[in-house]
């Protein structure tokens, strides 16, 4: 018998997966004519902030087939299981493909040319009666660079208000943050190549495993190459992460910001500091305290140089005294034995340390001061801007780093880690935008708490939502959705499909998505990935960018693009990669990218990337024999922090004894809008439960699988019990997914936020539990 | 129909067990298991969502730490309807 062409493709199949595993097979003949009439084209994967390069094949204008790019230096050919969906998350049977008006409580479809001129007229009509900050837009770290930079400088440098968000507000914040406060300069000094050469890998309330499979792939890798390499876990829930954990330490929620200060307090105690790094590279400094928690609508928190004492190395070892081991065990939970045995592994010279953190640090009341913390245990040990030595925060989103923090959507930035509160900065952006620099306000906007809570205030007018779902997201959700529904605010959402938001918006469009149109991700590692247009969108629907700029010449404010239609995407990087020269974030060409599977910048006058940051070994920056230079910090020295202790801003009590804590798992991403069309997954999954420890769920009488009534001071819900399923939390926590929109798990979760990040903290809340 | 190619990383001790289990189940075909406890495998169902189903599952047998996918296959998916 003959072989088919199904089994060519299932021959190609089996050597792609030997290739990426490091075993050469070769491909049968016949393989190439089964795979006839497909063409293949390079892409970032659309989800996660890793940025896996994939292989995309389309054969009569379809996608019929995906590959783990084995160029790609990312995940080496691999792919995690959101690969399936790489294609499902375009073909859903209810994509939106026409523009939808709202009539009453139907959505009537409309021609663009109709949404866009009553978007237009209510934005004019908001504006001339109130000004241009009641009108705003919300967008995302799933935007590409050019729709990041299309809003940015429609807004900012058109609109006039800084009225502008990225969904990253509720993931990086805090991250960017203690980035700026810390080093000067947004986004990490060390790469992923970091997971393959150190020997010590501290997870600080990381589900890596399921949140970052292909880098935790990576991490493993190296692991079983090299004896000596050990995983520690830190965390407040036992995940798939831990299994392949070396140590788990368990943690109370909120324990981080008391143990790891207890840390630094060994570190101190013994000496096992770096003096000459420290003398040579760091200031020591104490900021604001007795911070509010965000809760009331307006509350201003902010660090002024006046509020910042500086303090000297002996000043900071003498107030880090209070915070003794056995001090940071009553607060974490972590023993105190515990708490001196990491120290000493941050302080052993031998090992190479990487710390990883993601959503347990910086979705945290205090995510910037326990980023801070992270950072100190870097400077104080000399443990940074070496390979395989590094502190990493894993971002979420595929462009959170590439498109909200590069471009610079958020609510007080501007490109290149400028400000709008910064003249020269302002003067700097209206130049290259060809525009007054009066026109950019000098006003930080409202950071997205506060512009959805100013839609209930009904001091917003209007919001346009592109790419995210803040209706399903964020926390305390059913204020903000009552106010949506009360029709207090006129509402656009761009988007693939229906979704939490769309249905309670007044005017709904449809987008296109990733490779239906051309674009720029960046990822967690500095890495700037192109692609390009690969098929087309269905229907009517319309690239982002497009869309606003239709917008903007119904605004009167066209001439802000100038670009042609076929030079769009090269033309507009052209002028965006002017911000970037110079400022230690150097773009490449736009050309260039087109080539690589990525550059992780400065990109340096030879075309070459850099892998680690402020050192002479890499960095185009420093002259050679410079060592380290933290050359965008002031002096060139960077900051250790004071950053006590405070407490979460609501705890378990008697009323409410359980912590919640709510999070993501592999196979659902996000709000579930783009993975959420596969059925069959669905069942597998079955929806959002609750986990709990099987100690607590015996004492009040709870068995798998269960009905359980989840209640909070904001809302109540029921959900399936999960015990001994994937995950167990610790003794007194409870533990939910937010992917599943049936179930509005935020509706649960406090809107209490980091004041110095504005980003909220989904990670702790008070709850009751009872068999429903 | 659709075809993917998945590698399984495996706790090193646990893969040859893990390869008897994926062996059994209709739609994998176990294609080669590693020194290192990774396994190579092809899928095939009828539809995606059986295959992202199939797939999922393998997550769950005791001692796989990872699955990730190499190369996914579906076209000729005309007997797909959504």
């Amino acid at each position: 018998m003959g072989l088919t062409r199904r089994d060519f493709i299932k021959a190609s199949a089996a050597a792609a997966a030997f290739a990426a595993v490091g075993v050469p097979v070769l491909r049968p003949e016949g393989v190439d004519a089964a795979e006839a009439g497909i063409s293949w084209g390079k892409a970032p994967c659309r989800y996660c902030g890793v940025g896996c390069c994939v292989l995309v094949g389309v054969k009569g204008g379809k996608i019929v087939a995906t590959k783990g790019d084995p160029a790609g230096p990312v995940n080496k050919g691999l792919n995690c299981i959101k690969g399936y969906f790489l294609s499902k998350a375009l073909y859903g049977k209810d994509r939106l493909t026409k523009p939808l008006i709202r009539k009453g409580n139907r959505m009537v479809e409309a021609s663009w040319d109709e949404a866009l001129d009553l978007i237009a007229t209510k934005y004019q009509q908001a504006i001339a009666a109130h000004g241009p900050d009641s009108v705003a837009m919300y967008g995302s770290g799933q935007w590409t660079v050019h729709e990041g930079y299309t809003a940015s400088k429609l807004m900012k440098g058109g609109i006039g208000t800084n009225n502008l968000e990225p969904n990253a507000r509720l993931c990086m914040a805090s991250a960017v943050v203690a980035f700026m406060n810390t080093f000067g300069s947004d986004e990490p000094m060390g790469c992923y190549d970091d997971l393959d050469l150190g020997d010590t890998y501290i997870l600080w309330g990381a589900n890596m495993a399921e949140a970052h499979p292909v880098l935790f792939s990576r991490l493993i890798d190296n692991k079983l190459k090299h004896p000596k390499v050990r995983l520690i876990d830190v965390a407040t829930r036992k995940t798939r992460t831990t299994k392949m954990a070396d140590q788990y330490i368990a943690m109370r929620p909120h324990g981080d910001l008391a143990a790891i200060n207890a840390m630094i307090h060994v570190i101190l105690r013994d000496k096992l500091y770096d003096e000459a790094f420290i003398k040579q590279h760091v200031n020591f400094k104490r900021g604001k305290e007795n911070a509010p928690y965000g809760l009331k609508d307006k509350e201003v928190f902010n660090e002024t140089p006046a509020d910042i004492k500086n303090l000297t190395f002996d000043e900071y070892k003498e107030l880090m005294k209070q915070f003794t081991p056995q001090w940071g065990e009553k607060i974490s939970g972590i023993p105190a034995a515990k708490i001196e045995e990491l120290a000493r592994i941050y302080g052993d010279k031998s090992r190479k340390v990487t710390s990883l953190w993601t959503m347990g640090v910086n979705q945290h009341s205090r995510g910037v001061w326990v980023n801070n913390l992270i950072y100190n245990l870097h400077l104080l040990t000399g443990k940074i801007c070496k390979p395989g030595e590094n502190p990493l925060s894993l971002t979420g989103q595929p462009s959170a780093c590439g498109t909200a923090r590069e471009v610079g959507t958020f609510a007080h930035r501007l490109p290149a880690d400028m400000v709008v509160m910064n003249e020269a900065h302002r003067k700097k952006t209206a130049g290259i935008w060809g525009i007054n620099p009066d026109k950019i306000s000098s006003k930080v906007g409202l950071h997205t708490m506060e512009m959805f809570r100013a839609i209930d205030r009904n001091e917003l007018k209007c919001i346009w939502i592109q790419c995210t779902n803040p209706f399903q997201s964020l926390p305390n959700v059913s204020r903000l959705r009552k106010a949506a529904e009360a029709r207090k605010a006129f509402i656009v959402v761009s988007d693939i499909y229906p979704t939490k938001s769309t249905e309670v918006a007044d005017v709904i469009l449809p987008s296109a998505s990733w490779v239906e149109k051309e674009g720029v991700f960046g990822n967690t590692e500095r890495r700037t990935q192109h692609w390009f247009k690969m098929i087309e969108p269905p229907g009517q629907a319309r690239e982002d960018s497009w869309q606003l700029i239709q917008f903007a010449k119904r605004m009167g404010l066209g001439h802000l693009f100038p670009y042609s239609e076929k030079g769009f995407h090269k033309e507009m990087w052209e002028e965006y990669r002017r911000f970037t020269i110079g400022a230690g974030k150097d773009l490449a060409p736009y050309e260039a990218y087109a080539k690589v599977r990525g550059l992780r910048w400065p990109v340096k006058p030879d075309g070459k990337e850099t892998r680690w940051r402020y050192t002479d070994a890499d960095d185009p920056y420093l002259k050679k024999g410079e060592g380290i230079k933290f050359y965008k910090a002031p002096g060139n020295r960077v900051n250790v922090w004071f950053r006590p202790y405070e407490p979460p801003a609501e705890s378990p009590d008697r009323e409410y004894p359980f912590w919640f804590c709510t999070g993501r798992l592999l196979e659902h991403w996000h709000t579930g809008t783009m993975t959420g069309r596969v059925p069959e997954l669905r069942r597998a999954v079955s929806g959002a439960t609750i986990e709990m420890h099987p100690e607590d769920a015996k004492r009040l009488g709870i068995r798998n699988r269960d009905p359980v009534r989840i209640t909070s001071r904001r809302g109540s819900i029921v959900l399936p019990a999960e015990i001994n399923g994937r995950s167990t939390p610790e003794k007194g926590s409870v533990f939910s997914t937010f992917f599943d929109e049936t179930k509005l798990i935020n509706e649960l979760c406090i809107d209490a936020f980091d004041p110095l990040s504005k980003e909220p903290d989904f990670k702790k809340c008070a709850v009751k539990v009872r068999k429903a | 129909m659709p075809v993917s190619g998945i590698v399984l990383t495996c706790v090193a001790a646990s893969a040859d067990d893990v390869a008897l289990q994926l062996a059994a189940v209709n739609g994998i075909e176990v294609h080669g298991v590693l020194p290192d406890g990774r396994i190579v495998a092809v899928v095939e169902a009828d539809t995606v969502d059986e295959e992202v189903a199939l797939v999922t599952g393998l997550q769950e047998i005791e001692g796989v730490v990872s699955v990730q996918l190499a190369y996914h296959n579906f076209d000729d998916l005309e007997a797909e309807r959504h």
